[in-house]
């Protein structure tokens, strides 16, 4: 079947649920073929029919606008930070000034003094361990942050300190590097890897390194909190609405303070890359200042405390050797990574694309190494920026050996069918052939190089778990609006414009009809922005919900009309049968004075194999170096991306953009500097910590390449990850073309590029 | 927050140490240019005083301290939130304002100095439903994700319609070189400027 999603029929609930639909997707270029099939699904008793590849849309997949672009554009929207109330206070946190070591005084007296002061709380007891400079040591909240300053400096606090380190190569757990940066490490016997090698073509070794990069959301941290008698009421800067929620419930009860509800609204968050999970230290010190002040209580975090407390991506150590067969095809893959940590020594896993390397003997070891300093967290795509760089990578240095165009030799090893087309189609695009083959004048002083580098990610969505799935609320009031809401949060990635295309998708109605509402945990639960999930996760219970509405709709229609029910359809601002039929305005006066009201749930994804599992693309880099000065500039990318099916077309497109802009900063700018000796980050502002700006911006196209899986009603993925993973990767490889030698370490600074010239 | 002990002296003791030199120049601005305003004082502080700003055509008044930024007299004292406090160095362009037609780092300013100015923030650019037509190309292009640096986004690209009428991409690129988004938005925020310098169109 290839439903129409307007009409529907809601009241085939009842009927077996085996159906056979068309998956795949339609040719990207008039040289290709279409990569379309049959596959039958068993969707659960009660959800909506799925859409499939011939679904004909009237809303998904165009250009509507962010639904709150115009709060945003206008300066209306209402951060956490931007929350005011009579008679709010202040506050910050002092932060310790050791990077190891046991606070061995605190005292508070002298601050609690202060004039305007209204609470000072201990976040740390005499004894506790301070494990990195910048722990949460006591907080203070007053009238105004100038007075809060004021107190904080007359806290008095001792620390014993301890010999730390901060730089996780110095750790003896570290491998042992060479003058010129490589691991110095004899490999392990690995049979099976130690033979393909001993029987390839070509064979490489190459050391990647990559640099700390801190998230820098816009927004920091932080949170206004008030208390009416056991309840909190939160405003928080977070990702995770219901995570805050049962964090803060869970912490603050841990101190014997009543808490009924904790209730979080994050209806505008600056941000998050994925920092953002946690209430944190600066949540529970909110929560506790506003509840011994008794007034409302707000709580940010400063900038220097954003890029050294609030996490980040962590470093990593590389090495891979490989080997081709006479053909190009890997033959052999040993890798050997290590992440450099914060203190609980986590979080430093590294990944690489393992579509490249399915037939050959393959060997992966990892190792986290901490250092006494701000632990790491998920930063979009973690893992897999800093692999993507270190393979992806190796793989060109790979196919110079072997005498192979990096393009071809992807395409003899890529696994991924559907990156294949993708590979192609890009490389049309971006005119690769012509680039690659561009020789740059002998001696010139500026030369320009192109490289390119895959994407991947897993995400198809999840659906809450077995006690509580995701929900969704739908109501259609009796003048004609639709409201569609979510508890989940909107952290810039457009979840409330998606939100309300699925619904005037499933209605049959514009969407300026539909509005949507998101990051308040009162309505249904939903999940956390994290893993590139949103999206994939709401959109099948946002069509639920819109599904089960229009069923009610229809049976107050068709009883009006005096028409069966089976007749009924909504669609083109329209309901009723071909023959009879009210506007939709009319229809909705048919709910009565209150608002027809329904529960959406997401359901668990198709038990049947979909198409395709998790997102692929591909992207493309062009570059041009100074070899004068070794500076980098990034001057054209084209990047293609899969996210199953596309909802929002304009809003998905400035993530996958705006992933290559991060990505951008992160290959040729950003890096955590730390002083050894004190332990502290030498750049964490944005004067010395620089992130890409608008004179960084290279010129920049992406293709969304909408694709169906089948695998739940709407056939959504995940977006926000899947399109930084590459980008670092193909301006290492661009680099390396341009200058005929590889800069094997991140970011691609002036000083690199110039060893690498001068070491050729 | 508050800096480790070695790390001397702070920006705020700083301020607070030259706060009265800063006074006694705006005071000849506040004589010369805001008659309609209270009379400045010699000399001020410790404590709060009251000062009149010309915020978006209206004046108002606000209790300051000397050490208080234009930007937290904003977004404090007066509610209007829309600059954002994102570096507080002047380093990311999100609490731009307009001072006297100059777009300026509000956490940069000390709001007496800003006393006699003519102040144009965000919310200036709309009244309800009717909104600078910048703004709504700044929709029209998804020239913002998170949304947080777009007011200050929004004011440099005024400054620059207004200075530049028609501003070639490199006068573009030159005139928001102090606005920082960590989205990635600077493609289609150049896409709404020359769309506002066109009327409308591409």
């Amino acid at each position: 079947m290839h439903p129409d999603p307007s009409t529907n029929d809601a009241k085939s609930a009842g009927l077996p649920r085996a159906t056979e639909i068309t998956v795949g997707y339609k040719a990207l270029s008039p040289s290709q073929k279409d990569r379309l099939q049959k596959i039958e699904v068993n969707p659960e008793e009660g959800d909506a029919p799925p859409w499939d590849a011939l679904t004909k849309y009237k809303t998904v997949g165009t250009d509507v606008d962010r639904i709150d672009g115009m709060p945003k554009a206008t300066g209306r929207a209402k951060y956490a930070y931007d929350m005011n109330f009579p008679d709010m206070q202040q506050a910050m946190i002092l932060r310790g000034s050791i990077a190891r070591g046991v606070l061995k005084g605190l005292n508070l007296d002298e601050a609690k003094a202060m004039p305007g002061i209204t609470a000072v709380v201990a976040l740390k007891e005499v004894g506790n361990k301070i494990r990195f400079v910048g722990d949460a040591v006591a907080a203070v909240s007053g009238k105004t942050l100038d007075l809060v300053r004021d107190a904080i400096e007359k806290i008095r606090a001792e620390y014993d300190a301890d010999v730390h380190n901060v730089d996780f190569l110095m750790d003896e757990q570290a491998p042992l590097l060479d003058s010129k940066g490589n691991v110095d490490e004899e490999w392990d016997e690995d049979k099976k890897v130690d033979a393909a090698l001993a029987a390839a073509a070509h064979t490489h070794t190459g050391t990647y390194r990559t640099e700390v990069q801190t998230h820098s959301s816009l927004e920091p941290h932080g949170n206004v909190c008030k208390w009416d008698g056991n309840n909190l009421e939160i405003w928080a800067s977070t990702q995770a609405t219901f995570g805050v929620r049962g964090e803060l419930a869970r912490a603050l009860g841990a101190r014997n303070i009543k808490v009924e509800s904790v209730d979080v609204h994050a209806e505008f968050v600056g941000g998050g890359f994925g920092s953002k999970f946690s209430a944190g230290i600066e949540g529970l010190a909110c929560a506790l200042l506003a509840h011994e002040s008794k007034l409302p209580v707000k709580l940010m975090l400063d900038r220097f405390e954003e890029h050294t407390t609030a996490g980040n991506r962590p470093s990593s150590l590389m090495q891979v050797r490989g080997a081709v067969d006479k053909d190009g095809k890997i033959t052999a893959w040993d890798w050997r990574s290590f992440g450099g940590c914060g203190y609980n020594g986590r979080g430093g896993s590294v990944r690489y694309p393992n579509y490249y390397m399915s037939d050959a003997a393959t060997r992966r070891k990892h190792k986290d190494i901490a250092t006494d300093a701000d632990p790491a967290r998920s930063m979009r795509a973690p893992g897999y920026p800093q692999g993507w760089f270190g393979a992806e990578m190796f793989l060109d240095e790979l196919a110079a050996k072997a005498g192979m165009d990096p393009l071809a030799f992807r395409l003899r090893n890529d696994a991924e069918a559907m990156r294949l087309d993708q590979w192609q189609f890009a490389a049309d695009k971006f005119g690769w052939d012509k680039a690659r083959n561009h020789k740059n004048e002998r001696g010139a002083r500026y030369v320009t190089g192109v490289g390119c580098a895959s994407a991947r990610w897993g995400q198809l969505g999840r659906h809450g778990g077995r006690r509580q799935r995701y929900g969704m609320t739908c109501r259609i009031h009796p003048d004609g609006t639709v409201e569609t809401r979510s508890g989940a949060q909107d952290i810039g990635t457009g979840l409330k414009t998606v939100i309300q295309m699925l619904t005037a998708e499933e209605l049959g109605v514009p969407a300026s009809r539909v509005r949507a509402m998101c990051g308040h945990t009162a309505d249904p639960i939903g999940p956390a922005s994290g893993g590139s999930t949103t999206t994939a996760s709401i959109a099948p219970a946002v069509r639920h919900a819109a599904f089960l509405a229009k069923g009610k709709l229809i049976d107050l229609v068709a009883a009006h009309l005096g028409v069966p029910v089976k007749d009924v359809t909504c669609g083109n601002d329209k309901v009723g049968t071909a023959k009879a039929s009210l506007s939709w305005t009319d229809a909705c006066k048919l709910v009565g004075p209150n608002p027809l009201e329904v529960h959406g749930e997401r359901y668990p994804n198709y038990p049947d194999k979909p198409f395709h599992r998790g997102v692929c693309g591909a992207q493309f880099a062009e570059v041009r170096v100074d070899t004068w000065t070794g500076e980098v500039k990034v001057t054209r990318m084209f990047g293609i991306q899969d996210c199953g099916l596309v909802i929002a077309k304009k809003l998905a497109e400035s993530q996958v953009l705006g992933a290559m802009i991060q990505g951008v900063s992160y290959a040729v700018h950003e890096q955590r500097i730390m002083d050894q000796r004190s332990g502290r980050m030498l750049n964490g502002d944005f004067l010395r910590y620089k992130i890409s700006g608008i004179k960084d911006l290279p010129e920049l196209e992406c293709h969304m390449h909408s694709v169906a899986n089948g695998h739940n009603n709407t056939g959504a993925a995940g977006l926000g990850e899947p399109p930084s993973t590459a980008t670092a990767a193909a301006i290492g490889n661009a680099v390396f073309h341009a200058i005929g030698a590889p800069v094997r370490h991140l970011p691609i600074t002036p000083e690199k590029v110039l060893a690498a010239i001068a070491s050729k | 927050m508050s800096h480790p002990p070695d790390h001397g002296v702070s920006r705020r003791s700083f301020l607070k140490g030259s706060a009265v030199v800063g006074i006694a120049s705006t005071g000849i601005t506040a004589a010369t240019k805001a008659a309609a305003g209270p009379p400045v004082p010699e000399s001020f502080g410790p404590g709060e005083h009251e000062i009149t700003l010309l915020v978006n055509g209206k004046n108002k008044l606000v209790k300051v301290e000397t050490r208080t930024t234009l930007l937290d007299a904003l977004r404090d004292r007066m509610d209007l939130t829309g600059a954002k406090k994102i570096c507080d160095r002047g380093a990311c362009g999100g609490c731009t304002v307009l001072v006297d037609g100059s777009p300026t780092n509000s956490c940069l300013m000390l709001a007496m100095d800003a006393v006699g100015t003519e102040l144009r923030t965000v919310e200036g650019l709309s009244n309800g439903d009717d909104a600078h037509p910048l703004l709504e190309n700044f929709v029209k292009c998804d020239a913002l994700q998170c949304g947080f640096c777009t007011p200050g986004m929004v004011m440099s690209s005024i400054a620059c319609l207004e200075k530049r009428g028609k501003p070639s991409p490199d006068e573009m690129r030159q005139d928001l070189s102090g606005n920082l988004c960590r989205c990635g938005t600077y493609g289609r925020v150049m896409e709404a400027i020359g769309r506002t310098a066109n009327g409308g169109n591409k």
